[in-house]
Formats: C-alpha cells, sequence, structure tokens
C-alpha cells in the first residue's frame, strides 16, 4: 500500500501543478481550434460527394475532434524528457531515489494528461457541437465504456513514447524514429480511419498498435456497439502490456550501461 | 543599390559558414534531413486515400495540384529555415537581451539577426519539394518554372509573416505564441486547396498571412500563365517583405538594452 501511495502523491501534484499552470494550455486550444477548422473545411468539401466508407460528416468530424483530443491529451513531452534525462545525464540523480523511474515519468505525467483530457475534452464537445451538431445516435449510458478505450489509447502511446525516448541510452539522435512513430500514428488512425485504408493496408494495421491509440476510441464514440468493445479492448490491453514491458526492458538495458564517476 | 548588394553577400557568407558548421555533424544533418523528407512524405499517402473516397477534384484541386503546393510549401519553407532560422527566435532575443549582440554589429541588423542560424532539418524538407515535383510533374517546364520562382517567393514571405509576428514583442511583449500561430496558419493554409475555406478565411489568406501568394496563385500560373498576375504576384511580394523590414526597424526603436554580456561562438 505504501508502495502505491508515493505514486499516489505523485499523481497528485502533477494535477495540482497542471491546474496551477493552466494558463499553458491556452496555446494548445489556439492550436486544438486550429486543426479542427482546416479539417471540418477539408472533409466538408470531400463529402459534397456523399458518405465515405461507412462514416457520415457528422461521425467523421467527431471523429477527428476525438483523435485529436487523444493526441492533445498525451501531449506530455515524455520522448523529449527521456532524451534530457539520458543525454543530459540526469537521469543518474533519480536512480537512487524511493521510486521507480518508469513509474514515477507515468504518474507524473498522468496528472497532465488527466488535465489534459478534462479540458480538450471540454473544447472537443464544445467544437463539434457547433460544427456539426449532436452525434447520431450517441447514448450517455456508453460514454463510460469509450472513456476506457480512450484511457487506454493514451497509456498505450505513453509507453511507446517512453520506450522511444529511452534508446537515447544508445543512439546519438533518435528524432528520426520520433518523427515515423508520429506519421504512423497520424495515418493509421489519427487522421484517417481504419476503415478508409485499402484491404491489405487495413489487415496489416490491425496487427499494429497504432490504431488502437486513437482509431478504437474514436470509432467507439461515434459507433458505439459491444461487438466492437469486445474486439479491441482487450487488444488495447494487450498492447498496453507490451508496450509497458517494452519501456521496462529499455529502462533496464540503458541503466545497466551507465556508468557514474562522482561529481 | 551597394546596400542590396552587401545583403547578399551577407546571406551568401553565413550560409556558407552555416553548411560547413552542419557538415562537421555529417550524420546528424544527413539523419535529420532525411527524417523530416520521411516524415513529410507520409502526407502523400493521407492525400491519396482521400482521392481514393471520391471521384474529381477537393476543393477545385486534383492530386496533381495538391502534390504542387506541397512541393512549394515544403521547400519554401526549407529555404526560409536554411536561410533564416533564426526567425523562430526573434522574441527570444529581445525578451533576454541577446538582441545587443546584432546591435552593435557593422551590419544590417534584421538580415544579420536572421541568417545566424541555420535548421538542418529544412534541408529535408527543401529536398523533399523538389522529389515530389519530379515524381508528380516529371518534365512539365512550366511547372517547374513556377516552382522554382515561387519556392524563392514563398521563402521570402514566410520569413516576411514569421518576423512581423515576433516584431509584435518589441510593443506587447513576449509574442512567441503568435510567432508560433502565424508559422502553423500559414503552413496549414498553404497544404490545403484553397477552394475548402470561404469568405473572411480567404481574406485573411490574401492580406495578414498571405498563403494565396505563397502556393494557390503560383499554382494557377503553373496551370495558365499570365504575365499581369506574375507582375501582381513578384509586386505584392516585395510590397510585403519591405513592410515586414520596417515594421521590424520601427519596433526597434522601442527597444531596451539590459547591458547582457553574451559571446558568440
Amino acid at each position: 500500500m505504501k508502495a502505491v501511495g508515493k505514486y499516489i502523491t505523485v499523481l497528485r501534484i502533477s494535477l495540482q501543478n497542471a491546474f496551477v499552470y493552466r494558463s499553458n494550455v491556452l496555446g494548445g486550444f489556439v492550436f486544438y481550434i486550429m486543426f479542427m477548422f482546416v479539417f471540418f473545411n477539408l472533409w466538408r468539401a470531400i463529402y459534397k460527394s456523399g458518405e465515405v466508407a461507412g462514416y457520415s460528416l457528422v461521425q467523421m468530424v467527431w471523429y477527428l475532434c476525438m483523435t485529436e483530443l487523444i493526441m492533445f491529451g498525451c501531449r506530455t513531452g515524455v520522448f523529449f524528457q527521456m532524451n534530457e534525462d539520458v543525454k543530459s545525464g540526469s537521469i543518474a540523480y533519480q536512480l537512487n531515489r524511493p521510486y521507480h523511474y518508469v513509474l514515477y515519468q507515468f504518474f507524473n505525467a498522468l496528472g497532465g494528461m488527466i488535465f489534459n483530457l478534462l479540458l480538450y475534452g471540454l473544447m472537443a464537445i464544445v467544437i463539434g457541437m457547433i460544427m456539426v451538431g449532436p452525434i447520431p445516435g450517441f447514448s450517455f449510458s456508453t460514454l463510460p465504456y469509450s472513456l476506457i478505450s480512450i484511457v487506454l489509447g493514451m497509456c498505450i502511446n505513453f509507453f511507446f513514447l517512453m520506450a522511444l525516448g529511452l534508446t537515447a541510452f544508445r543512439l546519438e539522435d533518435n528524432t528520426a524514429f520520433y518523427l515515423i512513430y508520429q506519421k504512423l500514428v497520424f495515418m493509421l488512425g489519427m487522421f484517417i480511419p481504419v476503415e478508409f485504408l485499402p484491404g491489405w493496408l487495413q489487415t496489416i494495421t490491425r496487427y499494429l498498435p497504432f490504431s488502437y491509440m486513437t482509431w478504437a476510441p474514436a470509432r467507439l464514440i461515434v459507433a458505439f456497439s459491444w461487438e466492437l468493445f469486445w474486439a479491441v479492448v482487450p487488444v488495447q490491453l494487450l498492447w498496453l502490456t507490451v508496450s509497458f514491458v517494452l519501456t521496462m526492458g529499455m529502462y533496464r538495458y540503458g541503466v545497466a550501461g551507465i556508468q557514474a564517476h562522482g561529481g | 543599390m551597394k546596400s542590396l548588394k552587401n545583403i547578399f553577400r551577407l546571406i551568401g557568407l553565413y550560409f556558407k559558414v552555416n553548411l560547413a558548421s552542419a557538415m562537421e555533424y555529417r550524420g546528424s544533418f544527413l539523419l535529420q534531413a532525411f527524417g523530416m523528407a520521411l516524415s513529410n512524405g507520409s502526407f502523400v499517402f493521407f492525400w491519396w486515400i482521400a482521392f481514393q473516397q471520391i471521384d474529381g477534384t477537393i476543393g477545385g484541386y486534383d492530386f496533381r495540384d495538391v502534390m504542387f503546393i506541397w512541393a512549394v510549401t515544403s521547400s519554401a519553407y526549407g529555404v526560409s529555415n536554411i536561410l533564416f532560422a533564426n526567425m523562430n527566435a526573434i522574441t527570444r532575443l529581445i525578451v533576454s537581451g541577446e538582441l545587443d549582440t546584432f546591435l552593435v554589429q557593422p551590419k544590417d541588423t534584421l538580415i544579420n539577426l536572421l541568417c545566424a542560424r541555420t535548421t538542418l532539418s529544412a534541408w529535408g524538407d527543401l529536398a523533399y519539394g523538389f522529389i515530389l515535383m519530379i515524381f508528380t510533374h516529371g518534365s512539365d517546364a512550366g511547372a517547374w518554372g513556377m516552382f522554382l520562382i515561387a519556392i524563392v517567393i514563398g521563402g521570402l514571405l514566410m520569413t516576411a509573416v514569421c518576423v512581423s509576428a515576433h516584431t509584435l514583442t518589441f510593443y506587447f511583449g513576449d509574442a512567441s505564441l503568435v510567432g508560433g500561430m502565424a508559422m502553423e496558419f500559414m503552413i496549414n493554409f498553404c497544404i490545403y486547396p484553397e477552394g475548402i475555406y470561404r469568405g473572411f478565411v480567404r481574406v485573411i489568406m490574401l492580406s495578414v498571412i498571405p498563403t494565396s501568394f505563397i502556393v494557390h496563385i503560383p499554382l494557377k500560373l503553373a496551370r495558365n500563365f499570365h504575365p499581369g498576375w506574375m507582375a501582381a504576384l513578384v509586386a505584392v511580394s516585395a510590397l510585403y517583405c519591405c513592410l515586414a523590414y520596417r515594421f521590424f526597424y520601427k519596433g526597434l526603436r522601442r527597444y531596451e538594452s539590459g547591458n547582457l554580456l553574451i559571446t558568440r561562438l
């Protein structure tokens, strides 16, 4: 219990910090509105020729509101934090502290993620309602289940980003990996629903983690069904386990190579 | 005329020094440039999927048109960030007092300031535009001609918008958010068909954030060249750059030195 308690304290402090420095999200709000405005105009132009791959324009706009919400919610800077900690050597100062470095980083970021989810969530609802109105057939009773999927998607993304950041232990410059990862998340679910992809790519995508970060939760919000819920949530749990184990492995492998020379 | 010659000479010298400095870390330089080109490349996939969903055009543009505006935007962004990368740091330099260093040097302050830094990954942006043009426009001489003109005009206009936004720091304090937003708005209005926007946004695209002059008018000229439009494009772009230049120097009069001592290495 004591072991869990310290991480809860870390979470509480990070949540307090997020609320104290709430004006930091102002810039994010502007960018969120801008992206949604651009995408709304783009998809409205595309939809002039009718429904596309099973999504109505209303569903598509809400889908994008949700995928952007997840991505803005995940803006914790964990990749760059890992790079900074490893390259500056400041990670060495955290090794002898009474917490596990990976868990500390996770709970420290979790406060910001919860804060982002609340604020950007409100923003997403306002924008969605203004642009296209309510989601047809949406039921509040299924919202908690969709939220579970959203949180799982954010956690998967967090741990994969952390694992990528920890490659700094062995690589001088890992920015290219970050850019490639980011674009895979964008293209396999965030900007484009998986249903829009060619059949062969849809098959490959279902075996990769990227669509389970954005597509799965956003699809559950715009067109909830229990079949979909039971099809995607277990896979999300599996990818969360994989990403967590990978991060722990990367951390152990990296830490084993640290050489401290005092100072 | 002599002063213009000096400005080009200064830009050329900074370019040589920055390039030599980048070449000291060849591995990092190539990796960053390659990563950026690959990152941009993923958007071809997005547009391919988007055009697969419909028969026809999006906002009046077909796939080749979209690739043209993407190529111009990417290469123009590359040009501005290879030659004038410090444009994104103007606010920081003003707020921290580091501007003093540039004020005491016997060169044009704004040009000296803008050219003092380069962005390695911008080479990837520049190269990406050319690669995209090769694959989508092949040997279309008209399109290539407008592409080359547009990346020069676009690079200068992007820099001018960024300088204007950051110059607001002289008047209202830290304008880094405005500077970041100006750049984001500019890129987002450049990489999507003009026809998807209506009314007020179109006015903005022709005035405050002149993206129509960076990509959309060059595209029209590449499709159907008209000397009058070409002259208007060059004249408006030159006017915008001159106004940004004057605006910076007007703002500079309000700058107060903090007597900060720093060394430029």
